[in-house]
């Protein structure tokens, strides 16, 4: 810092002999100026002086008998006046300043966070959408716009924040943890619960409506479980008129239930030969520079790997670079062994049997084997289940309950 | 006889009110960081200096560091930075 300082004011080094250079310093000292590094050697001092000190030293050199030469200056005071002839580096600090206040007003990146759902690329085709790009000016920008029309068409964005920081344009976004809940529409009539699969109920709670069959009853799909249609009856026990009801119950019916799995004989997949070719390209915004390249090999698939250096991430310049490695590979078909076969199909009944048990699915019983006389491996499951039964079918008033009740 | 019983009695005096004696006394005060830098204030000026001698002079005495290429890093009114390899401190 104090170096910094020195050098801003300018000083000197200064060499003094003579009759008597202790009293040279002497005198400086009690008039406050401040002499550093000083060295003797043989019979003068050497020592460094600032600028404005050395005007002062005049009247001390008379009366100390002794003599001062500068041997070098430095600091900014001796700096400037050599920029003058340098007039070409003074233009060009002085552009490089002006592009550098010029390009301050335009945004060099835009910077997301917060998105879970909403996808980075949805994100930027609706910024295209709404003409917010990187290149813009700052000055075209409605930022309270923009939010708003963040809101507006992601409806799962609860909150929203766009700053600008510098020439970077910062969103900040947090959508809505909990799922959307659209709203049913209540019906006003009534609804009947049937049942959706053949089986034998095993147990019943009915919470609203008028049961329709009891526990240990075989049903048929389409059979009426609940009827949502509840009789009002006269003191005569003639049905004066019907309530309309949701019917509502918890009926298990145990049935069975098959799942067919296949797998063909054969499958293809990719073979890499291990031969590759990589291709380096330059990206400035929306331009890209590839290293010219003929299709490198017959069937390929490429892998894009993409940077930015650090430099540029924090001065918002939109500049990357990286390459493309394409790999070359053959499609070779393979057999499937009994052995992958039946790992391959039993992964696959797991799976179909863990997304019965999320729906509350209990299996009772199962049976399942591997065949392949349909020219593919195939799994063929039976599982005895106790499930959850009920599909809500509106129901209506009957005519002939209406044409009593109005008689 | 009187001067001597004098200096006790201001000593006695500083001691009493627990005041800085290098301030009231104008006594040197000298900081050594090893045998390379000396940190020395309160004195009057340089009587000397060569580079294996600075003699400097006190308010009430003086003060000679011998060692071999001194220098002087910095030199005001109120303080001074000797450097180079001291080998002696003395008072004269």
């Amino acid at each position: 810092m104090i170096g910094i300082l020195r050098y801003l004011r300018g000083y000197l080094r200064i060499r003094v002999w003579g009759f008597s250079p202790e009293r040279f310093m002497n005198l400086c000292s009690n008039r406050d100026i401040l002499l550093w590094d000083i060295v003797r050697d043989g019979d003068a001092y050497y020592m460094s002086i600032s600028l404005s000190s050395f005007y002062k030293l005049r009247p001390i050199v008379k009366k100390t008998g002794t003599r001062v030469a500068i041997l070098q200056r430095y600091g900014l005071p001796f700096f400037i006046p050599t920029l003058k002839h340098r007039k070409v580096f003074l233009v060009g600090s002085v552009l490089a300043v002006l592009f550098w206040v010029w390009s301050s007003l335009y945004i060099w990146d835009i910077d997301l966070e917060g998105n879970y759902q909403i996808t980075e690329d949805a994100f930027n085709e609706f910024l295209m959408a709404e003409n917010v790009r990187i290149g813009m000016q700052q000055s075209e920008l409605n930022i309270e716009e923009l939010e708003k029309a963040i809101r507006r068409k992601f409806p799962q964005v609860t909150w929203t924040s766009a700053k600008l920081s510098g020439t970077r344009l910062q969103i900040d976004i947090k959508e809505n943890d909990a799922p959307i809940t659209v709203e049913e529409t209540k019906k006003a009539e009534g609804t009947n619960l049937v049942a959706e699969y053949n089986g034998i109920v095993v147990s019943m709670i009915v919470r609203s409506g008028i049961p329709m069959v009891a526990i240990g009853d075989t049903v048929e799909e389409g059979t009426v479980l609940v009827e949502g249609l509840v009789p009002i009856y006269n003191d005569d026990t003639t049905i004066r008129e019907y309530q309309l009801v949701e019917a509502d119950a918890d009926i298990v019916i145990e049935h069975m239930r098959t799942e067919t799995i296949t797998l063909p004989f054969n499958y293809v997949k990719k073979k890499y030969t291990g031969r590759t070719r990589s291709r380096f390209f330059l990206r400035v915004g929306d331009k890209e520079w590839r290293m010219p390249m003929e299709r490198p090999f017959l069937v390929y698939d490429s892998v894009i790997r993409q940077s930015r250096p650090l430099i540029f991430e924090r001065l918002s310049i939109p500049a990357y670079w990286g390459s493309y490695t394409y790999r070359e590979y053959q499609n070779v078909e393979y057999e499937y062994s009994l052995e992958e076969a039946e790992t391959l199909l039993n992964e696959n009944l797991t799976i179909f049997l863990s997304t019965l048990e999320e729906k509350g699915v209990q299996i009772i019983e199962k049976d399942v084997r591997i065949d392949t006389s349909g020219g593919e491996w195939m799994l063929y499951g039976e599982f005895l289940v106790q499930e959850r039964v009920g599909r809500s079918v509106d129901t209506t008033i009957p005519d002939i309950g209406e044409s009593e009740t109005n008689e | 006889m009187k001067k001597n019983q004098k200096t006790p009695k201001k000593e006695q005096f500083i001691d009493s009110l627990k005041l800085p004696k290098d301030v009231c006394l104008g006594a040197l005060r000298v900081t050594l960081t090893g045998n390379a830098e000396a940190w020395i204030e309160n004195y009057k000026g340089i009587l000397e200096y060569t580079e294996n001698v600075i003699l400097l002079q006190g308010k009430t005495c003086q003060v000679c560091f011998e060692g071999n290429r001194l220098s002087i890093d910095y030199y005001t009114n109120e303080d001074m930075k000797i450097s180079g390899t001291i080998a002696c401190v003395r008072y004269l």
